[in-house]
């Protein structure tokens, strides 16, 4: 195979390119490939999205911008240049500038997974629940409605249980 | 136990055994965790760094995770030998480019890697080999039980698991796949297996992740989100996705043989020749031949090589292999000229 740039020597890189969705082969030269290497469209790293997403859903500049943790003493648009979180308070303190990031990031703001032993009974117990109520809805979705009544009596079982809802 | 103690052999993953494992390679969990009481590390001070990486690197050790756990100082090390350890996947490229305090511990079956000061205080990562994601998650929620008795994680009921990154807060769970999809690369119909796996909120990756070029016909498919479904969910949807994208490599695998075998062994058996006689192999021309080989070893048109030999190659013939196996620093001629040596050696029998 000759090299695509040149069309003289021989081919001995193959590349694939990944642009959007759309794949591309390129076959060249070590010397071509060389030069070329620097103009590749790359996939874009996570953090160039996670800026780009901040840029576009975080709000109120003028209001967050005055904000700054108390704790580790990052401010709120050093945040959003970087997009790293400087302590655990921040998910407190950048709230409402996290809150609709999140959401578009995960489509979701609440967690419902892993529970650490350590956050308490309760907590596993309300997590649970919130996984449960969760397969409900898929079941009820898919129509299986023998899920959706298994799941139901569960979750009357650990309202029960809970003193809950 | 000493870096140059793996050189010899590879991680138990590359084995090639396992569900699926003609076409998937790996499957691979990692948590995201941070310490409550510290900052960060973007925020952190040395002083800081260095008492995270002191306490993480005890707990770890006191949480008996396994007999023959190892446990090295990135800041210790050669470049050649962080660079290693990316390619055994052990670390991340973050982690070793990195500064600072910070460090690694694994086992020696290479399926249990922690990582200490990297993005987060903690990382956490089991690789199994073929498609064994339950699994991988069975064994890392073990471990992160174990260190969760003696590490008081920053954790809140609503935001789940407090990351330096949004994109990892909640369930800190990224779970991966990694794909040899050589078929559906030759068809052209790579694409709308990209655009199926968008759809479902998962992304596309090459071998060594985020931002790294594609080669080998070598895609890791991913979660992206980790906020709002639980551990057992995020693998659900993975795991309902990737029986379809094995067929489909194998439904097109097929009709590459029905339509033009002749051609399709051709490639395979070039790969395969080149591979035995070339003097001077790049790094990327060698995980092109070695996916034919692959291929076709897969589909039996080349029987006299084993799996587990193909899989490793992969790994030995990196730039960072080569030159621990040289024992000195490498230009990529000189590279170029070990790997074609190092895999005729390998090939001949
Ligand atoms: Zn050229
Ligand atoms: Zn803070």
């Amino acid at each position: 195979m000759k090299c695509e740039s040149c069309n003289k020597k021989h081919a001995t890189v193959h590349l694939t390119e990944i642009v959007g969705t759309v794949k591309k082969e390129r076959h060249l030269c070590e010397e071509c490939a060389q030069s070329i290497n620097t103009h590749l469209t790359k996939i874009p790293s996570p953090t160039e999205i996670l800026t780009s997403l901040i840029n576009q859903v975080a709000p109120e500049i003028n209001e967050m911008s005055k904000i700054v943790c108390p704790v580790c003493g990052l401010s709120y648009l050093e945040f959003r240049s970087h997009g790293r979180l400087g302590c655990a308070m921040d998910y407190t303190i950048f709230r409402k500038g996290l809150i609709p990031l999140l959401e578009k990031m995960h489509s979701s703001t609440q967690h419902i997974g892993k529970v650490p032993s350590r956050a308490g009974k309760e907590l596993i117990k309300k997590n649970e629940l919130m996984q449960l109520r969760n397969e409900l809805n898929k079941a009820v979705e898919k129509e299986d409605y023998e899920r959706a009544a298994e799941l139901r009596d569960k979750i009357y079982e650990f309202s029960g249980e809970n003193d809950e809802d | 136990m000493k870096i140059s103690d793996l050189t010899d052999n590879t991680g138990e993953w590359l084995r090639g055994t396992g569900p699926q494992s003609d076409i998937v390679i790996s499957s691979r969990i990692r948590l995201a965790r941070n310490v409550a009481r510290f900052p960060f590390l973007s925020m952190a001070n040395v002083k800081q760094k260095k008492e995270l990486e002191e306490t993480i690197r005890d707990k770890i050790k006191d949480a008996d995770i396994s007999q023959d756990l190892c446990y090295l100082n990135l800041a210790d090390i050669t470049p050649v030998d962080r660079l290693f350890l990316v390619e055994r996947h052990l670390i991340s490229r973050d982690h070793a480019g990195g500064e600072g305090e910070r460090g690694v511990a694994f086992g020696k079956s290479e399926t249990v890697s922690l990582m200490v000061n990297e993005e987060d205080h903690l990382r956490i990562q089991v690789i199994r080999s073929g498609f064994e994601l339950k699994e991988a998650w069975k064994t890392i929620d073990e471990i992160d039980n174990k260190l969760e008795k003696r590490l008081n994680y920053a954790y809140s009921s609503r935001f789940g698991y407090l990351t330096a990154c949004p994109t990892n807060v909640g369930t800190g769970m990224r779970a991966s796949v990694m794909l040899h999809l050589p078929a559906l690369g030759m068809t052209h119909h790579i694409e709308k297996v990209f655009n199926a796996v968008m759809k479902l909120g998962l992304v596309v990756r090459g071998l060594y992740g985020e931002g790294t070029q594609v080669s080998g016909d070598l895609y890791q498919i991913s979660n992206q989100f980790t906020l709002g479904k639980s551990e057992t969910e995020i693998i659900e949807i993975i795991e309902s996705v990737i029986p379809r994208i094995t067929s489909y490599e194998r439904m097109a695998r097929k009709s590459l043989i029905s339509e033009s075998r002749e051609q399709l062994e051709d490639r395979v058996w070039r790969s395969y020749g080149m591979l035995k006689v070339a003097r001077l192999i790049s790094s990327e021309e060698i995980m092109h031949l070695l996916s034919q080989v692959r291929m076709g070893v897969n589909l039996g048109i080349i029987n006299d090589i084993e799996m587990k030999t193909l899989n490793e190659l992969f790994i030995l013939t990196l730039p960072g292999h080569l030159q621990k196996l040289e024992g000195r620093e490498l230009n990529s001629t000189q590279r170029n000229i070990i790997r074609a040596s190092y895999v005729r050696k390998r090939l001949e029998k």
